[in-house]
C-alpha cells in the first residue's frame, strides 16, 4: 500500500469522495479500491503469503483442538496445567495491552491533549490485546462455552480469577465504548459518538480501576502457588504490584512498537499530524516507560529483600533471574534514559522492542519456565505453539484491517483534501 | 469537546465505580480469618510404617469410583519402577485418584517405604478458594468435593493445589473435568463409612476417624514408639491442616513430601492482594478525580476567559 | 455382599464356638487348623495351620495372643493393667479386634468413652495382617498376598489381573 500511495493513491479519510459523492460501506471496506485492485493488492503483499502458510497449518490444528480436545494439542500436563495459551496469550497479551487505559488516563484525565494523535492507537492496542487474550483463553478453557458461568451460573466471588473474569469482561466493554467514536466516524453515526463523549470520563476512571485490579490480579493468580513459582519471581505482598507496574511500561513500550510498525508499514494510512508528532510522542511515552521501569526495578529488589531470597540469586535460577532483569528491565531503562537525554526516538524505539521482549520473558518465566522449578521443565507441544502463532497472526490481521480503515492513525475529515 | 464540569465528572466517575464495585465487594470476606476446619470432620491417618505396597487401595479406588481400566493390573509391581519426567514418580491422574509409590531408603531395615497419596482434603482447600465458579465444597464431614457440571476448565485449582493432586481429563473434547479423590463422599463418607481405600487396606495402614481423634492417635503412636516414628504428623498443621495425615519412620522429605510447604493455608498468601481490591475500588475514583481536576485547572481557568488557547 | 458377610460372620462365630483359639493358655488346646475367609469376596479362604504356628512360636501364645492367655506382658506399659496370670474371657482375635473398626458405633465409642485406653486398636483385618506379615517379614515366611490366599475370579476382576488384565497398550499421554 505504501507503494500505491507513492503512485498517487489517496485513502479514504472522509465520507465524501473527491468528486463529492459518498463512499458506500462496501467501498470503505475495500479501502476505496475496486475489488480487483484490492485483491491484486492483497496478493502482492508478501506478508499475506506468510499469513497464508500460517493459516494452512494452524487452522486445521485449531479445529482439531475442538474436535479431539486439549489432549491433542498439548502435553496434557497435570503439573503444568497452564501452557502457552495462558502463559503467552493471557499473561503476556494483557500487560502489552495496558496502553489503552494509560492513553485514556493521560489524555482524558490528566488533560494531556498533546498525546491525542496516539490516543486511539493506544485504545485500539488495548482492545485488541484483551480481545485476543480472551480468544487465547477460549482455546485454553476445557469448556469454553461455559465462560459465562462465573458471571451468571455459579459464582465464586472469593477467587481471584472471578475478579479477572468480571474485570476483563467489563473492561472489554469499556474499551469497545471508548473506541465507538472511531467506528462512529467511519460509519457516519454522529449520535453514537456524542453519546460516548458524554461519558468518556466515567469510562476512563472505570478503566483505571479495572486495569489496576485485573493487571494486578493476573499477578495475584500466581500467589496461589507459593511453592511452585520460583521464590525470585514470587512475592505474596508485591506480586500484584509487579504485574501492575510492569504492565505500565509494557503497554507504553508496546504502543511505541506498534506505532513504529505503523510508521514503517502503514505510512500510507497515517496522516501528517500523526507522523509529525510521532517522534515527540515516542519520547513522551518513553518518559513514562522509564519511570515505570525504575519503579518496577526497585519494587522487584524490595520483594527479594522482603522475603529474604538473596541466597537464590547465586543459584542457576538466580542467574536466569539476573539475566531477565538485566536485559528486560535495566537495559531498556538505560536505553530509554539515553534516548530521552539525547532526544533520540530511534533509540527509544530500540528500547521499546527490548522492553516488550523483557515482558514476554518475565511472564513466560512466571507462568511456565520457573513454574515448578524444582520439578521438571515442560516444553509445550508443537501443536500448542502452532496455535499460538496462528492466533497471534489473526491478531495482526485484525489489527491491520482496523488500522487500514477506521480513523485511528488519521483524523476523519468532513471533506477529502483536494 | 463538551466542557466537563465538576458535577458531570463526578457522576461519570461514580458510575464507573459502580460498575466494578458490585463485582468485588465480597472478595475479602471469605479470606478474613483462619479456619480450623469443621469440628467433627472426619479424616484418615496414614501410617507408612505399615504399608507393604500391595496396591489394594488403588484397585478399590478404581472400582468404587468407576474409573477406567488401568494400564497395568493392580498386582503388577513394575509400576514402582516407572519414572516420568526427570525422576518424577507416578502421580494422581484422570484414571487414578490414588497412587502408591515406592521410595528406596538407605539403611532402612524394613526395606523401601511405600507411600500412598491422594487428595489430602485440606481444611482450607486452595482449590476451593481459587475456583471462580465455586465448584468445590468442603463438606462438614471433611471431604473436598467437586461439582463437574459448573467447571469451566480454567485449571486454576491445579495451579493452586500445593500437593499436585487434581488431574484433568484432557482427552475429552466435549466434557473435560477435574478428576480427583472425593474421599468417597457420595457413596460412603456421607453415610459415615470410611473411603473404599481405607476399607480395602489389608494392613490397616489407614485409620479412619474424627480428625481430632486421629491427631491424638498419631501422637500416641509417636509417644509409644519414639525411636521408630519421626516426631511429626504431616498434615496436622501443613497448609492449615489436612483431613489426611501421615506418620512415617523416615523423614518426610525423603518420601516425596514437600516439607517447605508451611503452615499457612494457601488463601493467606492470596489475601495480600485481596485486601487491596476494596482499597483500589474506593480510593482510585477519588484520587483520579482529584488528579483530573488539578490537571485541568489551568485549562478550566483559561476557558473562563473569552478566548481559549485551543 | 451382605450375604457373604453374613456367611463369614456365621462361620467365625462357629469357629469361636468351636474353641479357636480356645480359652486355655495351653498351646495344646488350640485347634489344629482354622479357616479364615473374611476376604472370601476376593480371595479363597486361608487354611491357617494353627498347630504349625504353635510350633514356630515354640508354644509362646503371647506372641500372637498378647496377654489374653495369661502370659506376663514384657512391655511394662501393658503390665500396669494386665499383670498376667489371668486368662481373658476370650482369646479369639475378633473379640478384641473389631471387624467393624471404622463403623460409626465403634468410632463413637472411641470418642465418647474417655475411660477407654485402647483407642488405637487395629481392626480384625489389620490385626491379622499386621501380625502375620510382621512376623513373616522378619522370619522369612511367605509375604506375597497370594502366598496365603489365592485370588478368586472376583479378586482378579478387582485387581484387573489374570483374565481381567488390561490389553497391553502403547503408552501415550498421561503425564
Amino acid at each position: 500500500m505504501n507503494n500505491l500511495a507513492k503512485n498517487g493513491f489517496s485513502p479514504v479519510v472522509s465520507h465524501q469522495k473527491k468528486d463529492g459523492t459518498t463512499w458506500t460501506v462496501k467501498e470503505k471496506i475495500l479501502l476505496g479500491l475496486t475489488p480487483k485492485d484490492y485483491l491484486a493488492q492483497q496478493f502482492k503483499n508478501p506478508f499475506n503469503w506468510i499469513l497464508a502458510v500460517i493459516y494452512a497449518i494452524g487452522l486445521p490444528i485449531i479445529i482439531g483442538r475442538f474436535i479431539y480436545g486439549l489432549g491433542w494439542v498439548t502435553h496434557s500436563s497435570y503439573d503444568y496445567p497452564w501452557g502457552l495459551f495462558l502463559g503467552f496469550g493471557l499473561f503476556t497479551m494483557v500487560p502489552l495491552s495496558a496502553s489503552g487505559f494509560m492513553m485514556g488516563t493521560t489524555v482524558e484525565l490528566f488533560g494531556r491533549k498533546d498525546f491525542k494523535p496516539i490516543e486511539r492507537l493506544g485504545l485500539l492496542n488495548g482492545l485488541l490485546g484483551y480481545l485476543f487474550a480472551v480468544v487465547f483463553l477460549q482455546i485454553d478453557l476445557g469448556q469454553p462455552w461455559r465462560l459465562i458461568y462465573p458471571m451468571f451460573v455459579s459464582l465464586g466471588p472469593a477467587a481471584i480469577l472471578f475478579l479477572v473474569a468480571w474485570h476483563v469482561a467489563t473492561y472489554l466493554s469499556c474499551q469497545v465504548a471508548e473506541l465507538v467514536p472511531a467506528f462512529a466516524e467511519w460509519m457516519g453515526l454522529p449520535r453514537a459518538k456524542k453519546f460516548i463523549k458524554s461519558m468518556v470520563l466515567g469510562l476512563t476512571v472505570a478503566g483505571i480501576i479495572l486495569s489496576t485490579l485485573h493487571q494486578g490480579a493476573l499477578g495475584g493468580l500466581f500467589t496461589y502457588a507459593p511453592g511452585k513459582v520460583h521464590p525470585l519471581w514470587y512475592s505474596s505482598p508485591f506480586m500484584w504490584f509487579h504485574f501492575f507496574c510492569s504492565a505500565i511500561f509494557a503497554g507504553l513500550s508496546m504502543l511505541i512498537v506498534v506505532s513504529t510498525f505503523c510508521k514503517w508499514f502503514m505510512r500510507w494510512r497515517c496522516d501528517q499530524t500523526f507522523l509529525k508528532s510521532l517522534d515527540r510522542l515516542t519520547l513522551g511515552l518513553s518518559k513514562g516507560a522509564a519511570l515505570a521501569l525504575a519503579t518496577y526495578l526497585v519494587i522487584k529488589i524490595i520483594a527479594i529483600a522482603h522475603d529474604n531470597d538473596w541466597s537464590y540469586i547465586f543459584t542457576g535460577w538466580g542467574q536466569w533471574f539476573i539475566l531477565e532483569i538485566s536485559v528486560g528491565v535495566i537495559l531498556p531503562l538505560v536505553l530509554y534514559t539515553m534516548a530521552l537525554r539525547n532526544g533520540s526516538p530511534a533509540l527509544a524505539r530500540t528500547s521499546a522492542f527490548i522492553a516488550v521482549g523483557g515482558i514476554v520473558l518475565n511472564r513466560l518465566n512466571t507462568a511456565l519456565i520457573t513454574f515448578n522449578w524444582d520439578l521438571y521443565q515442560e516444553i509445550p507441544h508443537w501443536r500448542e505453539m502452532v496455535i499460538v502463532v496462528t492466533v497471534y497472526a489473526t491478531y495482526i490481521v485484525v489489527y491491520r484491517a482496523i488500522l487500514a480503515r477506521m480513523p485511528i492513525l488519521f483524523s476523519w475529515k468532513e471533506k477529502p483534501d483536494q | 469537546m463538551k466542557k466537563i464540569n465538576r458535577r458531570s465528572f463526578l457522576k461519570g466517575g461514580l458510575a464507573g465505580t459502580a460498575v466494578v464495585a458490585g463485582t468485588a465487594v465480597s472478595k475479602e470476606s471469605s479470606a478474613s480469618q483462619s479456619f480450623g476446619g469443621y469440628p467433627d470432620s472426619m479424616g484418615v491417618l496414614v501410617d507408612f510404617t505399615k504399608c507393604v505396597g500391595c496396591r489394594s487401595c488403588e484397585a478399590a479406588c478404581n472400582k468404587e469410583q468407576g474409573l477406567p481400566a488401568p494400564d497395568k493390573p493392580f498386582d503388577d509391581m513394575s509400576v514402582y519402577d516407572e519414572i516420568q519426567h526427570n525422576g518424577q514418580k507416578r502421580r494422581t491422574s484422570e484414571k487414578a485418584y490414588t497412587i502408591v509409590n515406592r521410595y528406596k531408603v538407605k539403611d532402612r531395615e524394613a526395606g523401601p517405604v511405600f507411600r500412598k497419596f491422594q487428595c489430602n482434603h485440606c481444611n482450607e482447600p486452595a482449590c476451593l478458594t481459587s475456583c471462580f465458579v465455586n465448584a468445590y465444597t468442603k463438606t462438614k464431614e471433611g471431604a473436598v468435593i467437586y461439582d463437574p457440571t459448573v467447571c469451566v476448565g480454567c485449571r486454576t485449582c491445579m495451579i493452586a493445589c500445593p500437593f499436585y493432586v487434581p488431574a484433568y481429563s484432557y482427552s475429552s473434547p466435549i466434557n473435560p473435568v477435574i478428576k480427583k479423590c472425593i474421599m468417597c463422599y457420595d457413596t460412603r463418607l456421607k453415610f459415615g463409612r470410611p473411603p473404599a481405600c481405607v476399607e480395602a487396606c489389608p494392613q490397616e495402614v489407614m485409620t479412619f476417624g474424627k480428625r481430632k481423634d486421629l491427631i491424638k492417635i498419631g501422637n500416641a503412636r509417636i509417644r509409644s514408639n519414639p525411636d521408630k516414628y519421626i516426631d511429626h504428623i504431616y498434615g496436622e498443621k501443613e497448609v492449615g491442616g489436612t483431613a489426611w495425615m501421615y506418620l512415617s519412620d523416615v523423614p518426610f522429605d525423603q518420601i516425596g513430601f514437600n516439607t517447605h510447604i508451611g503452615e499457612q493455608p494457601i488463601i493467606s498468601y492470596v489475601k495480600e492482594f485481596l485486601t487491596i481490591v476494596p482499597m483500589v475500588l474506593t480510593i482510585w475514583p477519588a484520587l483520579f478525580t482529584g488528579f483530573h481536576l488539578l490537571a485541568n485547572r489551568k485549562e478550566a481557568l483559561k476557558n473562563e476567559k473569552p478566548s481559549g488557547k485551543e | 455382599m451382605t450375604q457373604v458377610r453374613k456367611k463369614i460372620i456365621l462361620l467365625l462365630i462357629t469357629l469361636a464356638l468351636a474353641g479357636w483359639p480356645a480359652a486355655h493358655c495351653l498351646a495344646e488346646s488350640g485347634p489344629e487348623s482354622a479357616t479364615l475367609d473374611r476376604l472370601a469376596n476376593l480371595y479363597e479362604a486361608v487354611n491357617f495351620n494353627h498347630s504349625a504356628h504353635v510350633d514356630i512360636t515354640e508354644g509362646n501364645c503371647a506372641e500372637c495372643h498378647h496377654h489374653t492367655t495369661g502370659a506376663v506382658p514384657t512391655n511394662p506399659k501393658c503390665l500396669k493393667c494386665h499383670p498376667g496370670g489371668q486368662e481373658s474371657d476370650s482369646m479369639a482375635c475378633q473379640d478384641c479386634h473389631s471387624a467393624k473398626r471404622f463403623e460409626v458405633a465403634y468410632l463413637t465409642e472411641i470418642e465418647s468413652n474417655t475411660q477407654l485406653y485402647h483407642i488405637d486398636k487395629p481392626g480384625l483385618k489389620g490385626a491379622y495382617h499386621q501380625k502375620c506379615m510382621g512376623c513373616h517379614q522378619t522370619t522369612g515366611g511367605p509375604t506375597g498376598c497370594q502366598d496365603c490366599h489365592v485370588r478368586n475370579e472376583k479378586g482378579d476382576e478387582f485387581f484387573h489381573a489374570g483374565n481381567f488384565s488390561p490389553a497391553p497398550v502403547a503408552h501415550n499421554g498421561g503425564h
